[in-house]
């Protein structure tokens, strides 16, 4: 039977797999140890983007697809949506918040003081080459400050909001399983206010910059002022089911609030992911800061932003254009050539 | 309440991969989209382990209807072999332990990416189409909130004023693939990309077909004996691809969907588009036996 | 990688509970059966914490508050389970959904005889030509009532069971009393 290479497809898709393993070669639980040590911020990274909290699996992930990071986000949302939800932490308050750095660029000072807490912005950015010479790395160690800032802070624009600066968002008495859950339920527009914090949550670090960088240049009505700014833990209560409130441990948190004048009063917008996250933080602040006076179709109106920004399916549909389209594209044709001939024959008919 | 009677027993995975509250949100919008014919239904749309675009919708459609029992055949391009379709029809085989075939007539389920069977399918056949993008109107107008309200209101105004366009310059309608039609007389559907060829086959179809966008999140169906008429101005009548008259240079064929397969000497071959046909019309002409059943098409041409 | 999963005895009737669900809403008017008597494999093939329920028949409370689904009032529920019905009063209530969301119109499942009583026609999307079923324990009224409330795509529909038997009339279904 001329015809029957049906297998083919198969081994193809089985061999180029195994190619693409081939580079990664086996690896264990060490390396997976070993990214997770090694690469703390790109598995926050990576957790933000998955809206799934685990180094582990975060770390698995990327030894998995060998750092492809469109492939480790995916990896890590199919598997999370096959886990059941158990429950729903109870919500936390900024001043609950177990701190590490908080800045603000709205005061010099603002009550519970700046604290610097872990980055790189004031580092010289040189590459440290030595190390490939054989020399090891060993970062200077911390001096502890004599007076430690607090670990638990105010948040700033609840100062603001008590200065009549800014009006707080109205509290939303939405409790537990009410809670609108974006991987339940659909987007739809105009967007519920958790699905789009939960949309931002997990969007793609790139993506929210780039809109967001859009924004900030003036494509957008609202200029950020960063109000805060913090890297924290933030505690997950949860509640047995025989009532009792129980921490299931502690997750790394960023977020960013970011004001602009908006008549006599501030506007403001607000990002919080899991992981810490400072650039993605403040590009989707600003998103949030601008949206409500965004035109239709523009890259800061919500439709647009939430829907480019969400990595796993933006990458996904990036490269289904691999994918053969040859009967698409014969559909086309077709009415191009057909198009073609009418336009000859109409030539050709003698003019009236 | 306990721990106990929110959770079940642990498995490594669930049968046919997603979750029970996954299959159930898929069932109640099913259930939607049959009764309301051609509207757009939105739906969480679960990750599934493959990656976006590539049949995630359709996916999550068959693994919600699939049992062990269910005989499943997928295709690409109208191709059984394509690397995608293998792709897929391995993962539901591997997740829901389903049989699969290639024959058409054979298969409880097929999922496909731009084609329909040049087989006629049964009422006990359940065609699952992919969709890329489920908004026929995101030519005129690329904001899904705007769109919306235009279904609602049945307002296709300006998809009609598009087409009207392309006749005054062109001479014809130059919608290839995807051809805009009409579901119950209600909604503008698309029918996915598929050629302009296999719309018909879904106009008073016996057989019910779903169509899902997993990464736009949206599911519609076409259910049996449901007027799809595609959208032509009476003078301007609908034209399927000129392919009735083209014969396969593989198998023999003749009158049904061609890929066009550019050849070094400046001129096209052409190979049917729908393989398991292909392969059957060879099997008949080698004496290996008759398998083909009856076609939508006859003599390159859709009947009435 | 390891043998397929196998279905649980809980999935497999959900899966051929939703077959024949799905089977007989788009044939309008022709029977299909249930894996078991009763509305019990329709609850727990459809309902989870995220729907709204009504139910007029309290013998089915205790199944569907086990799915987490919540309970609600007739007009908010996006599934009403009617039982047998005495009157057509509650048809009136029933959410028919948005021309922007017809989807939120309801799933209503009700119980009646399938096989004797009045004829109906039934014309729509489904419906080869047109079907006659015969479907009784409907109140006075019912169709016209159903009608009333019907403003395509908006809209609800529609389960009938009779022990294991089902019946499906979507919205798109339009009824000749005959």
């Amino acid at each position: 039977m001329a015809y029957v290479a049906t297998r083919g497809g198969e081994r193809a898709i089985e061999q180029s797999e195994r190619l693409f393993r081939e580079e990664m070669g086996s690896f264990d639980r060490e390396r997976v140890e070993e990214v997770k040590k090694g690469l703390p911020y790109l598995i926050d990274r990576v957790m933000g983007e998955a809206s799934l909290y685990d180094e582990d699996l975060a770390a698995l992930a990327l030894a998995q697809t060998g750092g492809e990071l469109y492939e480790a986000v995916l990896l890590l949302r199919a598997w999370r949506t096959t886990q059941p939800r158990l429950q729903v932490a109870e919500p936390i308050e900024q001043d609950s918040l177990f701190t590490h750095r908080r800045i603000s660029a709205a005061f010099k000072d603002i009550p519970g003081g700046q604290v610097l807490g872990p980055t790189l912005d004031y580092a010289h950015r040189i590459l440290a080459t030595d190390v490939l010479q054989g020399v090891s790395y060993a970062p200077d160690p911390v001096e502890p400050a004599t007076n430690p800032s607090p670990a638990y802070q105010p948040s700033v624009s609840a100062w603001q909001a008590e200065n009549d600066l800014l009006d707080s968002p109205a509290e939303d008495p939405t409790k537990g399983n009410d809670i609108p859950d974006l991987t339940r339920e659909p987007l739809l527009f105009p967007s519920k206010r958790a699905h789009t914090l939960q949309s931002l949550a997990r969007a793609e670090t790139g993506g929210v910059l780039a809109l967001g960088y859009a924004a900030m240049r003036g494509y957008g009505q609202a200029h950020p002022t960063v109000n805060e700014l913090r890297l924290a833990e933030a505690e997950i209560a949860v509640t047995h089911p025989d009532g009792r409130q129980f921490s299931a441990g502690r997750v790394k948190v960023s977020q960013a609030e970011v004001v602009d004048k908006k008549g006599e009063k501030l506007g403001i917008g607000f990002a919080a992911t899991f992981g810490w996250n400072e650039v993605k933080c403040i590009a989707a602040a600003t998103l949030d800061l601008n949206s409500p006076s965004a035109e239709k179709g523009s890259a800061t109106e919500e439709e647009f932003f939430l829907y480019h920004t969400e990595g796993v399916e933006s990458s996904g549909f990036c490269i289904h254009f691999k994918l053969p389209h040859y009967v698409t594209f014969q559909s086309s044709l077709d009415a191009m050539r057909d198009a073609k001939a009418k336009k000859a024959a109409k030539a050709r008919e003698p003019a009236e | 309440m306990s721990l106990s009677t929110l959770t079940k027993p642990w498995e490594a995975m669930s049968y046919g991969f997603l979750d029970g509250s996954a299959k159930r949100e898929l069932r109640r919008k099913m259930l939607k989209s049959v009764a309301v014919p051609g509207c757009q239904m939105p739906y969480a749309s679960r990750e599934v382990p493959m990656a976006r675009g590539w049949g995630t919708g359709g996916l999550q459609v068959s693994l919600t209807l699939v049992n062990p029992q269910t005989r499943v055949k997928v295709i690409d391009q109208g191709a059984d072999d394509s690397v995608n379709a293998a792709s897929i029809r391995r993962f539901i085989a591997r997740v829901a332990g389903t049989p699969t075939t290639m024959d058409t007539l054979e298969a409880d389920l097929i999922q496909s990416r731009h084609r329909i069977p040049e087989e006629v399918l049964r009422e006990d056949q359940v065609l699952v189409l992919q969709v890329p993008n489920p908004e026929p109107l995101r030519p005129v107008q690329p904001n899904m909130s705007i769109a919306r309200q235009m279904h609602a209101d049945a307002d296709y105004g300006r998809m009609w004023l598009q087409l009207y366009e392309q006749i005054v310059r062109s001479g014809r309608v130059m919608q290839g693939a995807s051809y805009p039609s009409l579901v119950h007389g209600r909604h503008v559907m698309t029918p996915s990309p598929i050629p302009r060829w296999d719309v018909p086959k879904l106009h008073m179809a016996e057989h019910l077909t779903i169509l899902s966008a997993g990464r736009e999140k949206r599911i519609f169906a076409v259910p049996p004996y449901t007027r799809v008429e595609p959208l032509v101005f009476s003078d301007v009548p609908y034209k399927v691809e000129e392919h009735g008259h083209l014969t396969c240079t593989r198998s023999g064929t003749k009158g049904f969907f061609m890929n066009e397969v550019p050849q070094d000497d400046g001129s096209s071959a052409f190979e049917v588009s729908d393989s398991e046909w292909g392969v059957k019309t060879i099997r008949a002409r080698d004496g290996i036996g008759e398998s083909r059943g009856e076609t939508w098409y006859k003599d390159g041409e859709m009947p009435q | 990688m390891l043998a397929p999963p196998a279905p649980s005895l809980a999935e497999t009737r959900d899966n051929i509970a939703f077959d024949a669900l799905l089977w007989a809403l788009s044939r309008p008017g022709l029977p299909r059966d249930l894996p078991e008597p009763g509305e019990g494999s329709i609850i727990t093939a459809l309902l989870d914490r995220e729907c709204l329920v009504y139910s007029a028949d309290p013998l089915l409370m205790p199944e569907i508050m086990r799915t987490g689904a919540e309970l609600a009032d007739i007009g908010k529920a996006d599934h009403v389970f009617l039982g047998a019905m005495t009157t057509s009063d509650s048809l009136a209530d029933i959410a028919i959904g948005s021309d922007y969301y017809p989807d939120d119109g309801a799933t209503v499942i009700i119980r009646a005889s399938i096989g004797s009583g009045p004829a109906i026609g039934l014309v729509g999307p489904g419906v080869d030509g047109v079907v006659t079923p015969q479907l009784d324990g409907l109140p006075d009224g019912f169709w016209k009532a159903r009608a009333a409330r019907l403003r395509y795509p908006m809209g609800f529909d529609l389960f009938f069971v009779d022990g294991a038997r089902v019946v499906g009339v979507p919205r798109s279904t339009t009824i000749e009393e005959i």
